[in-house]
């Protein structure tokens, strides 16, 4: 694995743009707009109007990240690039176009602050707890996010590339049972106000932390999946 | 010499299924070989294994010396051409275009004017849509890579579903034209086996997970002769030889002798008024993998008999 190759990868991504590049703006223009609308048309004049819908820009690139794998993968191996090579030059990829995306979501903060939310009190790239803060801990929680929805579809489509859909219901189900558990851990210690304070004080530096610790995680359990898929 | 290919008790299981069962050959560099084997006789899981797309249960496996599914400059010293390939797909346009341009990043002697000429010949429609091309152009879409990849392994695997005659016999004629002036390693399976005879130096027979044959096409050719006429002559020429297959219509007899025949063989056939023919490539395969269907005992494959 060399940086030649995780660079040629990464070309081989971009060949067609239309994933990667134009679909996930498309798709918040598109979203942003319908939300622009609505708000000036029905909502009074200075009563803020938060709506959570930039969320699409990360839904779609879980959606691209499950794509790479169960669409361009099997092309990719036939052309002679290692499991490893794709993965990483494909992560690499997500990585920097996060990056850019981050920097970009956090200048239409800027632009949706200076302008009083467009002109109608729209809090569309401004988000309540997860997005509030300065640029430039926007452009880094943005950055994060973006990466770990990413990696996070790599990994469902590993597990439906090894397993089928099988595999996917069974990796759904462990996310699952993994929650629940988790969920009367707490009650039974009684931690739920000590876990309500933890999040009330986290500041948005330490969700970022978080969010990457479990990108990590997802990173690496995306890699041992990758490493005996087939084609 | 290290093997291009070299394949030692190769197994494959599938939930109880026997796809590959002890399968083993060594490829030397600079050959064409023919993979045969009818359908669901384990010629894709094999190649898929070679190439570094499925694992093997059992056994193990070098091309060019290497473990195929980590090195990434191995790696590129191979390319494998499948049937059923799937083209990345984001909801563009993926054309055959993009096709050429990503392999030509992959492969470091790719050579682009004979990808572009191969193109020009099969007629491949460059901005079209990888998946708006019709079977046989997406066949042409990945011999075009296959061959202009001059990768030291190229693996085929039935390259040429959809393609017309025509176009099949130009694959032939450009791999035959571009293996004589850049030698390299290529291993074809293919039901066509008359069709693609001329193109190979060796066979190897696949049948039910297990090489049944492996042999020099050559051998292979004259390995088995059809003898017909009266039946009398027939049963007399036939007396103490290994005899394949019979069939008899009236009193007219049609039997199927291996091994090679001598000069003293055809006088006597003369002699009784009956006819030669050598087998085809094409026969003695089906003979062979048709006589391990029914393994009756007494039925032997050619590598026995002629060995």
């Amino acid at each position: 694995m060399n940086w030649s190759t995780l660079v040629k990868v990464a070309r081989f991504q971009l060949v067609d743009r239309t994933g990667y590049i134009i679909l996930p703006w498309a798709i918040l223009a598109f979203d942003f707009l319908v939300n622009l609308a609505l708000i000036a048309s029905w909502r009074a004049p200075h009563a803020p109007a938060q709506t959570g819908a930039c969320a699409a820009i990360y839904l779609f690139f879980m959606v691209v990240g499950a794509l790479s794998i169960f669409q361009a993968l099997p092309f990719a191996l036939s052309l002679g690039v290692s499991r490893r090579s794709y993965y990483a030059g494909t992560a690499l990829l997500a990585i920097g176009l996060a990056v850019v995306y981050g920097l970009a979501l956090a200048v239409l903060q800027v632009i949706e602050r200076a302008t009083g939310g467009w002109g109608v009190s729209l809090r569309f790239f401004r988000v309540y707890y997860i997005l509030p803060g300065p640029w430039y801990l926007t452009w880094l929680t943005s950055f994060v996010g973006l990466t770990l929805m990413f990696v996070y579809g790599m990994w469902v489509g590993l597990v439906y590339r090894r397993w089928n859909l099988p595999g996917l219901v069974v990796f759904f189900a462990a996310q699952a049972t993994l929650a629940v558990a988790g969920v009367i851990a707490a009650a039974r210690a009684s931690a739920w106000p000590a876990i309500g304070h933890f999040f009330t004080t986290l500041s948005a530096a330490g969700l970022t932390g978080l969010l990457a610790a479990l990108a990590a995680v997802l990173l690496a359990g995306g890699y041992a999946t990758m490493r005996h898929v087939t084609v | 010499m290290t093997p291009a290919i070299s394949v030692a008790g190769l197994t494959r299981r599938y939930r109880g299924q026997l796809a590959l069962d002890q399968v083993s050959f060594d490829i030397e560099p600079g050959s064409i070989t023919g993979l045969l084997g009818r359908n669901g006789a384990g010629k894709t899981t094999l190649l898929r294994i070679i190439a570094g797309q499925e694992f093997p249960s059992a056994g193990s496996l070098t091309v060019l010396g290497a473990a195929p599914t980590t090195d990434d400059h191995l790696l590129s010293r191979m390319v494998f051409i499948r049937e059923d390939q799937l083209y990345p797909q984001y909801g563009g346009r993926f054309t055959a275009r993009h096709t050429l341009r990503a392999a030509s990043w992959f492969y470091p002697n790719w050579d682009a004017d004979l990808a572009f000429a191969l193109a020009a010949d099969f007629g491949l429609p460059l901005n079209r849509r990888v998946m708006r091309l019709s079977r046989g152009m997406r066949s042409a879409l990945g011999i075009v890579v296959g061959l202009a990849a001059r990768a030291d392994v190229t693996l085929f695997d039935e390259p040429y579903a959809g393609l017309d005659p025509v176009a099949r016999q130009m694959f032939y004629d450009r791999l035959l034209a571009d293996y004589a002036e850049h030698p390299r390693t290529v291993l074809l399976s293919t039901h066509l086996i008359d069709e693609a005879a001329g193109l190979l130096e060796r066979v190897l027979v696949i049948d039910r997970g297990t090489i049944i044959l492996d042999a020099a096409a050559d051998d292979v050719r004259g390995a088995a002769t059809s003898v017909s006429g009266t039946v009398i002559a027939v049963q007399e020429f036939t007396a103490g030889r290994t005899v394949w297959d019979r069939r008899r219509v009236g009193s007219q007899e049609s039997a199927v002798v291996a091994g090679a025949l001598d000069d003293t063989d055809r006088a006597r056939a003369t002699a009784l008024h009956l006819h030669l023919e050598p087998l085809s490539l094409q026969q003695v395969v089906v003979h062979t993998a048709s006589a391990t269907a029914v393994s009756q005992p007494g039925m032997h494959t050619p590598e026995r008999t002629s060995a």
